[in-house]
């Protein structure tokens, strides 16, 4: 009896603070695959997610009251993250919803975001239907596959003379939907496809895939991978020493992707919609705050986390409310600058207004080429 | 003509990383009918050490390389007498769950130990390409093939040759009557489970440093050697081989003359042919006990 009496008298003080805690808190739940094959990239973005959630508390959080995350691990399973997604409208009743990474698991939480009237925002999903689903909850605050390819299908085609291409894509949307989108804008202005070829995510021997790209002739390849895959394959390509020109979309432009790579990095170049290198004084910050706290270079994900979240805040800053209705209201009207530009929203949610640049690594430095603002 | 040079040396050096990574698993089933879903989390395990004790600690590639061994086979021998030991004799599908159990609890522990960056192992071996004629390689790749080449001859010399290796096939023969001559059965399941983890973590270091490694590549890793384990016969150290480097030709070809797009899932249209034509594999001589 006594021991059962002095344990609930020794838990309370850990518990009222927690209670207190609660109300005193204004509640964000994040969905990122955080195990699994993509749990690599999208611990980088919750990274830069607590970035940003350590800027705004410090600077008094917003209302007046500190913000709070309830994150979530979706794996990029469409089922784990609708289940993570009603457990967070109706649990923990977040104001807003920041996820899920993959178009796939993005697609399939939409649904929940608008049945529980809450705004989801994602950073990195870039296939191009899901701002066409007629979604007012949804925001995407990042480029689609179709946005890039005609920023740069000019200069790939024009300035780096690719006349013979072959495009190289990992075996799901966003890989699909970069080559495809590619292949459309730079066919259209006379380039010729002398090979599309798709692979599945994790695979780790390019050697016949490499061969083939040999065989074929092309003149450059249009890659799209993320970091493990593309560094991969990149080092296999100078083992077998290939020439051909590669350029790439998805996380290339990172300083683990450098690192992986090594030597092999040189002189590729990437397309994407951030480099720790580009010149605004907002980046200049946001990478020394970034190194300061993970000791290496920020890369896309970790922009497109801090983005979300600060995007997300001001809203509500301007909404003077946590009402989701009026969250939405001033999401609409967003007028933000983050380190790679402004964003504003469209009436579909899509976001303009940002700079996506043209990269080539050299020596571990993303060198910026050429720099376009994604118009509509 | 040189294409095709060029993807049949691909094939073979591929093929002969896949049947190491398979041998592992083909002994511990073939002697102890424990099918190991967590073989491809040992292989992790043996990376992500091997990764640790060249890059981390920066020790020498080979003797990082015999402490892995070594580590992998305690390990294994421990896995053995703690768990596997007290579901043996149950029949099946008790060590498959605990495995799979296993397999789960290793790549979230790798997690969270490690973190999601995908790590390579530093090889002193150099990865610059060496022109043969048409066809290109390099001196890594060389030297692994001639490494897992020595593995997979010493494991099997082991098998046949020494006392140990009479004990172990005495015991899956008939373990009543190994345990009546005087063999310590228990001692021998455990040693055999060693075995196979120290060829999961060998073949994890070795190819740790030509491929990445990260928490979750066991999966894969596991699913290419169950093909090729069904592909050659459960428990064949020959047809670990010839499975090996039948699914890294195949992969090679078809990738290369038709798309590279479906390579893993024409491992599985081969085992569904090959099981069709020959229900217990290419090379396994017995019928299944029972």
């Amino acid at each position: 009896m006594y021991l059962r009496k002095s344990l609930v008298l020794g838990l309370l003080p850990l518990l009222l603070p927690a209670l207190a805690y609660a109300e005193d808190t204004v509640k964000i739940g994040v969905i990122q695959p955080l195990t699994g094959s993509v749990a690599y990239n999208g611990t980088t973005d919750v990274n830069g997610i607590k970035l940003a959630l350590g800027e705004i508390n410090a600077k008094g959080g917003v209302l007046g009251k500190k913000v709070e995350l309830v994150i979530e691990d979706g794996q990029c399973k469409p089922a784990n993250t609708v289940n993570a997604a009603e457990k967070l409208t109706q649990r923990d009743k977040v104001v807003a919803l920041i996820g899920a990474f993959c178009s796939s698991a993005t697609a399939a939480v939409m649904p929940v975001a608008q049945s529980a009237k809450v705004p989801l925002v994602t950073g990195v999903s870039s296939a191009a239907n899901l701002t066409e689903k007629g979604n007012t909850w949804f925001f995407r605050a990042t480029e689609t596959d179709a946005l890039l390819a005609k920023s740069f299908a000019k200069i790939l085609v024009n300035q780096l003379k690719l006349k013979k291409v072959a495009y190289i894509g990992v075996n799901d949307d966003f890989g699909r939907g970069g080559v495809e989108e590619f292949e459309k804008q730079m066919s259209a202005l006379g380039a010729t496809t002398v090979m599309k070829e798709y692979f599945e995510h994790g695979t780790s021997d390019y050697y016949t895939l490499l061969t083939k790209l040999k065989a074929s002739g092309a003149d450059g390849a249009f890659v799209a991978v993320e970091t493990q895959d593309g560094s991969t394959f990149v080092k296999q390509k100078a083992e077998l020493g290939l020439s051909t020109k590669v350029f790439g979309v998805g996380s290339w432009a990172t300083a683990d992707f450098m690192q992986l790579a090594g030597p092999a990095s040189n002189g590729i170049y990437a397309a994407v919609p951030y480099a720790s290198t580009m010149k605004t004084p907002k980046n200049e910050a946001f990478v020394k705050a970034y190194q300061d706290q993970y000791k290496v270079a920020p890369g896309k994900y970790s922009a497109a986390g801090y983005n979300t979240l600060n995007i997300v805040v001001d809203a509500i800053a301007r909404a003077q409310s946590t009402d989701s209705g009026k969250v939405r209201e001033a999401l609409l009207k967003t007028d933000y600058e983050g380190p790679n530009g402004h964003f504003h929203f469209d009436e579909k949610g899509q976001a303009t207004g940002f700079t996506v640049v043209l990269v080539q690594l050299e020596n571990g430095v993303p060198v910026v080429v050429e720099s376009n603002t994604v118009e509509k | 003509m040189d294409l095709l040079l060029q993807l049949v040396a691909n094939g073979l050096v591929l093929g002969a990383f896949y049947a190491l990574s398979a041998l592992g698993l083909t002994l511990v089933f073939g002697l102890m009918r424990v099918v190991n879903f967590a073989h491809g989390e040992l292989y992790v395990i043996g990376g992500l050490f091997g990764w640790a004790l060249t890059v981390v600690f920066g020790w020498n590639y080979f003797l990082a390389l015999v402490v892995v061994v070594i580590a992998l086979g305690i390990l294994g021998y421990l896995i053995d007498q703690v768990l596997v030991a007290r579901v043996r004799g149950q029949g099946e599908e008790p060590t498959i769950l605990l495995t799979i159990g296993l397999s789960i609890f290793i790549a979230n522990t790798a997690l969270l130990i490690v973190g999601t960056t995908p790590v390579t192992v530093a090889s002193p071996f150099a990865s610059k390409p060496l022109f043969l004629g048409p066809v290109v390689i390099t001196q890594a790749r060389l030297v692994l093939v001639v490494i897992c080449a020595v593995l997979i001859g010493a494991a099997n010399l082991l098998i046949q040759k020494t006392t140990l290796g009479r004990a172990m096939r005495a015991t899956f023969q008939d373990p009543m009557a190994a345990q009546l001559v005087g063999i310590r059965t228990p001692r021998i399941y455990g040693f055999t489970f060693a075995l196979g983890a120290t060829l999961a973590g060998a073949a994890g270091m070795l190819l740790g440093s030509i491929y990445v490694v990260e928490a979750s590549t066991g999966g894969i890793i596991s699913l290419k050697a169950f093909v090729v384990v069904i592909l050659g016969g459960m428990g064949s150290f020959a047809g670990a081989v010839a499975g090996g480097l039948i699914l890294g030709l195949t992969e090679a070809l078809w990738g290369g003359y038709v798309s590279t797009g479906y390579v893993d899932a024409i491992g599985f249209a081969l085992v569904i042919v090959t099981l069709l034509v020959r229900p217990y594999g290419l090379f396994s001589r017995r019928a299944e006990r029972a």
